[in-house]
């Protein structure tokens, strides 16, 4: 008990804690997943006015001001200039103020050991700069000091506003939500995902038991041949399957040629038909997991119940549907709900194979678009906290799923009595 | 309905495990294969259900050739050794499997499967799943699957087998009860002597893919016909020895006595060498014929008393007595044997 439970707790009652933790902040690559930070950008400028920060104040928060005191004097020396010059700008433009990087330089050109490299002029400018843009600030006091530092004053409602305004940082939020519910992929993505699964898990489980019972019915050499090279699609790496179908169905590949035989204009049909390469190439995947699992319960249903049932009267047809699948609910059950719960969360033969197109979201399924949005998006920000709610609702329907699994093969019963006596 | 097995073989690849066989069981008779394990009497049950194809040779259900039909196309009823009964369906269902798998009306299998449940005393059990049942309701479950579409002939395979030893003898009498009032053509495959004795009207002993014998189970133990089935019939077993006729006498070593006159005067001959066979219950204190051994093991078994004889030749001779131990073990003792119940055998084992 304890430690399935800590297995239990590790491996996913803590991961999904987080996941649905992370789903209401705002985390992405723009604001990082530390905690507060508080920098006046330009851009946070132009916000400022229209939150109605008074204009005086916003001006003075994107003031610059270049200033030759101790502190900028003592960061000049750090730079590595030659010392004549350190020498020069210490004799000369010592208590010196500038109003713009501009009459700066003008100045620093006045000078007989001046800078030749712009490189070394924009270092100077950068020691003595006296500006609270661009800073980072990363507790709300050192914001407080950085303003004071800088001359300007606000009383403590503005400071809270500005707190608001300039910070950076993730933030709670429940617009992931919302975000979700109003977008217009959202209905698209998840039909895309429901047809996904079902049609994918539709061709294993069923493929599967067909294969299961084909090799049953056949001499036992020959289905061992069989089961093993249907094991060929599991067993090689996943880039190279796909490649290979990609090579198959390439408008010169083989498809194109082999149809082009037959009169067919060559075509991309990885383009043509997505889906179906789509719902085959993984199908093939699951269906050699399912075979395995399938052939073996056939096999482990006592020979002389099939026997019986040949001599009560029943064909193969008749076995199979009245005896041979009863007996394999359980496999079933096993390989279905495992099947749904890995095509809803596994995209790599998506990503590999069409990356969710052709065109805009054609193949794009729930998970992959959780890969999409949260660690790999093309648009913009990778957005963790977004991406962590489309995982929420993925664990979500993953247990709904499950559950109605259990209740739909009566586990209950399943597990209460043995199946085979003897 | 009349089972006839016209020179029917069966071989596996090159093994032959049936040659030319010929059998044939009357209408409601209920016959026992009778054998030591791999005899091939499956395999002929197996032949006559369908489950395994015919080399050659003919198999007839009355005036139907059913050689080359499925199984499923015969009309037979099996019972398993395992009674490979349905798991997942209940009783009732089990039952009614084939008479659902020939589509018949609702209304005739519930009759009809009410009907052999009452026979079979299992009504009770109709409800429930075949892992709830004991091994011998089990037994009864898989007999009323057999019986319910009325087979042309009931074969059975080791049914008793997987029982223990009171259900056994329970399920011996039910099965010959329920046998005769279906009055169904039934084939026993054991390897049991007393189950084939006690519950068959004949009984076909077989030996290396062939019929040794076939009659009645008092034939069997009274005429054999070879040294092969007055060894395999019998319990305790009877007792060999070898010899040589001298001047009309059977001659061993420790062991020799007057034959008797219609082996006198068949084909023996002079210095021919010879087999007798003997039954326990020939060989006891009084009989006329002495021979002289030691005891080396005495058995007791209640009611009976089991004794080791070893003669001069180093020859076990074994006796059942009904009555009070008599001697122990080591006594050298002279008992008797009734020569006129001895059975005589030639050099290839053939009954004289």
């Amino acid at each position: 008990m304890l430690p399935a439970s800590v297995t239990v707790t590790l491996f996913f009652v803590i991961p999904v804690m987080m996941t649905f933790v992370f789903s209401f902040t705002t985390m992405s690559s723009d604001t990082g997943i530390l905690g507060n930070r508080y920098i006046v950008t330009k851009a946070t400028i132009l916000d400022l006015t229209e939150h109605g920060i008074d204009a005086a104040l916003v001006r003075q928060l994107g003031h610059k001001v270049f200033r030759f005191n101790d502190a900028g004097l003592a960061k000049i020396r750090e730079i590595g200039l030659d010392s004549s010059l350190v020498k020069e700008i210490e004799e000369k433009l010592s208590g010196d103020e500038f109003a713009s990087e501009k009459a700066l330089f003008a100045a620093l050109k006045q000078l007989i050991n001046r800078p030749r490299s712009f490189k070394h002029r924009k270092a100077i400018s950068k020691s003595v700069v006296n500006t609270i843009t661009n800073q980072e600030f990363r507790t709300a006091a050192a914001f407080r000091a950085g303003l004071v530092a800088n001359g300007i004053k606000v009383d403590d409602a503005t400071f809270g506003q500005l707190l608001d305004l300039t910070n950076t940082s993730w933030r709670w939020t429940t617009d992931n939500y919302v975000e979700l519910l109003a977008s217009d992929f959202t209905f698209k993505i998840l039909a895309n995902t429901a047809f996904y699964v079902f049609f994918t898990l539709l061709f294993n489980v069923g493929f599967a038991l067909v294969l299961a019972l084909a090799t049953f019915y056949m001499p036992s050499g020959q289905s061992k041949f069989f089961r093993a090279v249907w094991l060929i699609p599991r067993i090689s790496p996943s880039v190279i399957y796909v490649m290979l179908w990609k090579w198959f169905t390439f408008d010169s590949g083989f498809m194109s040629y082999f149809l082009g035989s037959l009169g067919v204009e060559p075509e991309n049909w990885l383009n043509e038909f997505p889906w179906t390469f789509v719902i085959i190439v993984n199908g093939f995947v699951g269906a050699s997991m399912g075979m395995i699992i399938f052939a073996s319960a056939v096999l482990a249903i006592p020979a002389d119940v099939l026997r019986a049932a040949e001599v009560d009267g029943a064909y193969p047809m008749q076995q199979v549907r009245r005896i041979i699948l009863p007996l394999m609910a359980w496999p079933i059950l096993f390989i279905t709900s495992y099947q749904t719960l890995s095509l809803l969360t596994s995209f790599e033969y998506i990503l590999l194979l069409t990356d969710g197109g052709p065109g805009f979201f054609t193949t794009e399924t729930w998970a992959l678009n959780a890969y999409h949005t949260a660690l790999s998006n093309y648009f913009g920000n990778l957005r963790y906290g977004f991406g962590a709610t489309l995982a929420v609702v993925l664990v979500f329907f993953g247990v709904a799923l499950s559950l109605l699994y259990l209740r739909l093969f009566d586990f209950k019963k399943l597990v209460a009595e043995p199946l085979i006596e003897n | 309905m009349e089972i006839r097995l016209e020179k029917f073989s069966k071989s596996f690849g090159p093994v032959n495990a049936i040659e030319d066989m010929d059998l044939a069981i009357g209408d409601g008779e209920m016959i026992a294969l009778l054998g030591p394990s791999g005899c091939g009497k499956t395999t002929t049950l197996y032949a006559i259900c369908g489950l395994h194809r015919v080399s050659a040779g003919r198999i007839w259900f009355g005036d139907r050739e059913v050689t080359h039909l499925v199984p499923q196309e015969r009309k037979v009823g099996v019972v398993f050794q395992s009674f490979a009964l349905y798991p997942h369906l209940s009783t009732f269902e089990n039952i009614a499997f084939p008479l659902q798998i020939r589509k018949e009306s609702n209304a005739d299998i519930e009759r009809k499967v009410k009907d052999i449940a009452n026979t079979l005393h299992i009504e009770e059990l109709l409800g429930r799943r075949p892992g709830q049942l004991s091994g011998g309701q089990q037994q009864r479950v898989a007999l009323a699957r057999a019986l319910v579409r009325r087979p042309d002939v009931l074969l059975m395979d080791e049914p008793l087998a997987n029982l223990d030893a009171g259900l056994r003898l329970e399920m011996r009498s039910e099965i010959r009860r329920i046998q005769r009032e279906s009055g169904c053509t039934s084939i026993l495959v054991t390897h049991d002597q007393v189950e084939a004795m006690s519950m068959c009207d004949r009984i076909a002993l077989m030996h290396k893919g062939k019929i040794q014998q076939i009659g009645t189970p008092d034939e069997m133990y009274h005429q054999p016909k070879n040294k092969f089935i007055a060894g395999f019939i019998g319990n305790p077993p009877i007792s060999f020895a070898d010899g040589v006729v001298e001047d009309g006498r059977f001659v061993a070593q420790g062991l020799s006595f007057e034959l008797p006159d219609q082996i006198k005067g068949a084909s023996v001959s002079a210095g021919q060498k010879i087999a007798i066979g003997v039954r326990p219950e020939y060989l006891q204190p009084d009989f006329a014929t002495a021979i002289e051994g030691e005891v080396t093991f005495i058995e007791s078994q209640g009611r009976e008393i089991l004794y080791d004889l070893k003669l001069g030749g180093g020859q076990i001779f074994r006796s059942i007595q009904s009555s009070e131990q008599t001697c122990k073990l080591g006594d050298q003792i002279h008992w008797g044997i009734d020569v006129n119940s001895v059975f005589f055998f030639d050099e290839q084992g053939v009954r004289l």
